[in-house]
C-alpha cells in the first residue's frame, strides 16, 4: 500500500514534468518549423505537418547586410562588456573578501540598487552625454552603460566564489612574499575560474538580450541584435520569415551557453545568495 | 598598504557613480524643468510632477503596472513553486528536466514577442486557427480585454523557470533528517511540503518575491514588441510610457519625471530586501 502511495506520487510528478516541458518546447519547435518552410507554406491551412525544409528565410537573412550586421555588433558589444566588467570586479570583490573595508554594507547596497534600477532611467541622461562626448552608437557606449547591470552582478558573483576559498591559502601567499596582485593573479585567478566563466556567460546573455537601453542609445553602427530581430515585427506588411528566422537565431547561441552554465545558474540568478 | 582595498574599489566606483549617480540627478534636475526635444529648457518647478499626478491617464498607467506585476508574480510563483514541488521529487532524469525549462530564462523579451506574435496572430496564428474549431474568434493581442491576460501569460512562460529553478534549489538543500523524522510519524507528502520544506525556504520566497517583483514593474520589451501599450492605453505600463512620452511626444523632462517616480518604488523596494538579507 505504502509502496503504491510512493508510486503514484512519483507518476504525477514525471506527468507534471512533462506538461511543463511541453508547453516550453512546443511553442519553440513551431518557431523552427515555420522558420524553415517556404514562403508559400508557411501558413496553410490546415497547417502541414510534413514539407520540405528550406533554409531560404536563413539565407535571406544572412544577405541582409543590416540583420547580419546587428548579429556581431551584438557579439562585439557582448564581449566587451563582460571583459570590462570582470577585469574591474575582480580587484573589488578581492578587496571585499580580504580588507575591512569602511562603508561596505552601503557600497553593497549601492550595488544591489544600481543592479536593479529601471532601464529607461539611463536612456536619457546618457543619450545627453553620450552626444557630447561622441560615443552615442558606439560599441564602447554600450559597454559601458551595461555595466549599470553587470559590474554589480560580477562584484556579487565573484566575491561569493572567492569566499569559497580559505583564508589561509591567501595567509600563505603573503607569508611566501606575495603583492596582492600576485595574489589575485597567481593564487585566486585559477581557483575562481569556473566562477569567473559562470560570471561571464549569464552576464552575456544579460547583454545579448537587452533591448530598452539599446533603442534608445543605438541608431545603426552598434544596433544589437534584439534591435535586429525588432526590425522585422512591423505593422503593414510582415515578414515572417525574417520574424521566424531572426528570433531563432538570437535565441541559439544563449541556449548554448546556458547549456554551459547550467551548473552556476542558481547562484547567478539569487546574486550568489544561493549555492547552486 | 592601508589604501590597498580603496586602490581595488575606485574604479568599480567610479563606473557606478557615472552609470548610476550621474542618470539619477540628470533625471531629478531636468524633471524640474520644461523641455521639449529641441526646445529651450526653462525652469518650471514640480509642475511636471504636479501635471503627472493629477493626468487619469498616468493613475490608469499606475494601475496597470501594478494589474500586470501583481498578476503575474503571483501566477509565476505559484506555479513554479508547484513545479519545483512535484520535480524535487523526481530522481531519475531530473538534471534534463531542469535544462529543458530553463530555455525560456534564456531567450530576449523581443524573441518571445515574436514567438507569441506568430502563435497568436489573428490570421496566421496556430492557436486562434484551432480555437476556431470550437466557435471561438480569438484577438489576443488587439481586444481591450484580452490584451493584458495575454501579455501576463507571455511574462508567465518566459519566467516561471525563475522561480521554479530557485525554489527546487532550496528544497534540495533541505536536509534530509526532518523530513524523515515526520515520515517516520506518518506525515502525508503534503504535510511534509506544507509544514517542513516551504517554511524552511522562506527567505527564498521572500529573494524570489522582491527579484520577480521589481523585474514585473520594469516590464518593457513584451509590451513595447506586442501591443505598444495599446489598444487604447490597455497595456501602458510605466516604462513603455517613459518611452512613448520621449519618443513620439518629444517630452524629454515629463519622460524622466515619470522615471524619478518609477525609481522611488524600485529603490523602496531594493530597500526593504536587503534589510531582510542577511548578506548585506
Amino acid at each position: 500500500m505504502n509502496k503504491l502511495y510512493k508510486y503514484k506520487h512519483l507518476v504525477t510528478a514525471y506527468i507534471v514534468s512533462f506538461v511543463a516541458i511541453g508547453v516550453t518546447i512546443i511553442p519553440i519547435t513551431w518557431l523552427f518549423l515555420l522558420s524553415i518552410k517556404s514562403k508559400g507554406e508557411t501558413f496553410t491551412k490546415p497547417p502541414k505537418f510534413l514539407f520540405n525544409p528550406t533554409a531560404q528565410n536563413y539565407i535571406d537573412l544572412w544577405d541582409n547586410d543590416l540583420f547580419k550586421d546587428t548579429f556581431f555588433n551584438s557579439v562585439f558589444i557582448t564581449l566587451i562588456s563582460i571583459t570590462l566588467s570582470i577585469i574591474i570586479a575582480i580587484f573589488a570583490a578581492y578587496a571585499l573578501k580580504r580588507y575591512k573595508i569602511r562603508f561596505k554594507t552601503a557600497f553593497m547596497q549601492w550595488l544591489l540598487l544600481a543592479y536593479m534600477l529601471p532601464e529607461f532611467l539611463f536612456v536619457l541622461p546618457m543619450f545627453a552625454i553620450y552626444q557630447s562626448i561622441g560615443i552615442y552608437d558606439t560599441y564602447i557606449g554600450m559597454a559601458l552603460i551595461y555595466q549599470v547591470h553587470v559590474l554589480p552582478f560580477s562584484i556579487w558573483m565573484l566575491r561569493s566564489f572567492l569566499e569559497e576559498i580559505p583564508k589561509e591559502i591567501d595567509d600563505a601567499a603573503y607569508l611566501d612574499g606575495c603583492n596582492p596582485f600576485q595574489a589575485i593573479y597567481k593564487i585566486y585567478l585559477p581557483l575562481i575560474i569556473p566562477g569567473i566563466v559562470a560570471t561571464a556567460i549569464l552576464n552575456g546573455i544579460w547583454v545579448w538580450n537587452e533591448l530598452a537601453i539599446a533603442l534608445g542609445l543605438t541608431f545603426f553602427d552598434a544596433q544589437p541584435i534584439t534591435v535586429g530581430v525588432a526590425s522585422f515585427r512591423g505593422y503593414a506588411s510582415i515578414n515572417w520569415g525574417g520574424m521566424t528566422g531572426s528570433a531563432i537565431i538570437s535565441m541559439i547561441p544563449m541556449i548554448l551557453f546556458a547549456a554551459f552554465a547550467q551548473k552556476h545558474i542558481v547562484k547567478g540568478l539569487t546574486l550568489g545568495s544561493v549555492k547552486g | 598598504m592601508k589604501q590597498t582595498p580603496y586602490f581595488f574599489i575606485l574604479p568599480s566606483i567610479l563606473i557606478l557613480a557615472f552609470t548610476s549617480l550621474y542618470p539619477i540627478c540628470y533625471s531629478i534636475y531636468y524633471s524640474f524643468f520644461n523641455w521639449r526635444w529641441g526646445n529651450e529648457k526653462d525652469f518650471v518647478g514640480i509642475s511636471n510632477y504636479i501635471f503627472l499626478l493629477t493626468d487619469k491617464d498616468f493613475w490608469i498607467i499606475i494601475k496597470n503596472t501594478f494589474v500586470f506585476a501583481f498578476f503575474a508574480c503571483l501566477i509565476e510563483i505559484i506555479l513554479g513553486v508547484l513545479l519545483a514541488i512535484y520535480i524535487d521529487r523526481i530522481k531519475y532524469g531530473s538534471t534534463i528536466i531542469r535544462t529543458l525549462l530553463l530555455i525560456p530564462l534564456m531567450i530576449s523579451g523581443i524573441s518571445v514577442t515574436m514567438l507569441f506574435k506568430v502563435i497568436l496572430d489573428n490570421m496566421f496564428g496556430i492557436v486562434p486557427y484551432f480555437l476556431s474549431f470550437i466557435g471561438i474568434k480569438s484577438n489576443f493581442f488587439g481586444s481591450y480585454d484580452a490584451a493584458m491576460p495575454t501579455i501576463i501569460g507571455l511574462d508567465v512562460w518566459w519566467q516561471t523557470s525563475f522561480v521554479f529553478i530557485i525554489i527546487l534549489a532550496g528544497f534540495q538543500s533541505i536536509p534530509s533528517e526532518p523530513i524523515e523524522a515526520a515520515k517516520m510519524d506518518g506525515a502525508s507528502e503534503w504535510e511534509i511540503t506544507r509544514y517542513i520544506r516551504l517554511p524552511m525556504i522562506r527567505s527564498l520566497l521572500f529573494l524570489v518575491l522582491i527579484f520577480r517583483s521589481i523585474d514585473t514593474l520594469k516590464v518593457f520589451d513584451i509590451i513595447w514588441g506586442t501591443t505598444g501599450g495599446g489598444p487604447g492605453l490597455a497595456t501602458e505600463a510605466l516604462q513603455t510610457y517613459a518611452y512613448r512620452v520621449a519618443y513620439s511626444f518629444l517630452e524629454m523632462s515629463k519622460s524622466m519625471t515619470v522615471m524619478v517616480l518609477f525609481s522611488i518604488v524600485v529603490i523602496f523596494l531594493t530597500i526593504t530586501y536587503s534589510r531582510f538579507n542577511k548578506d548585506i
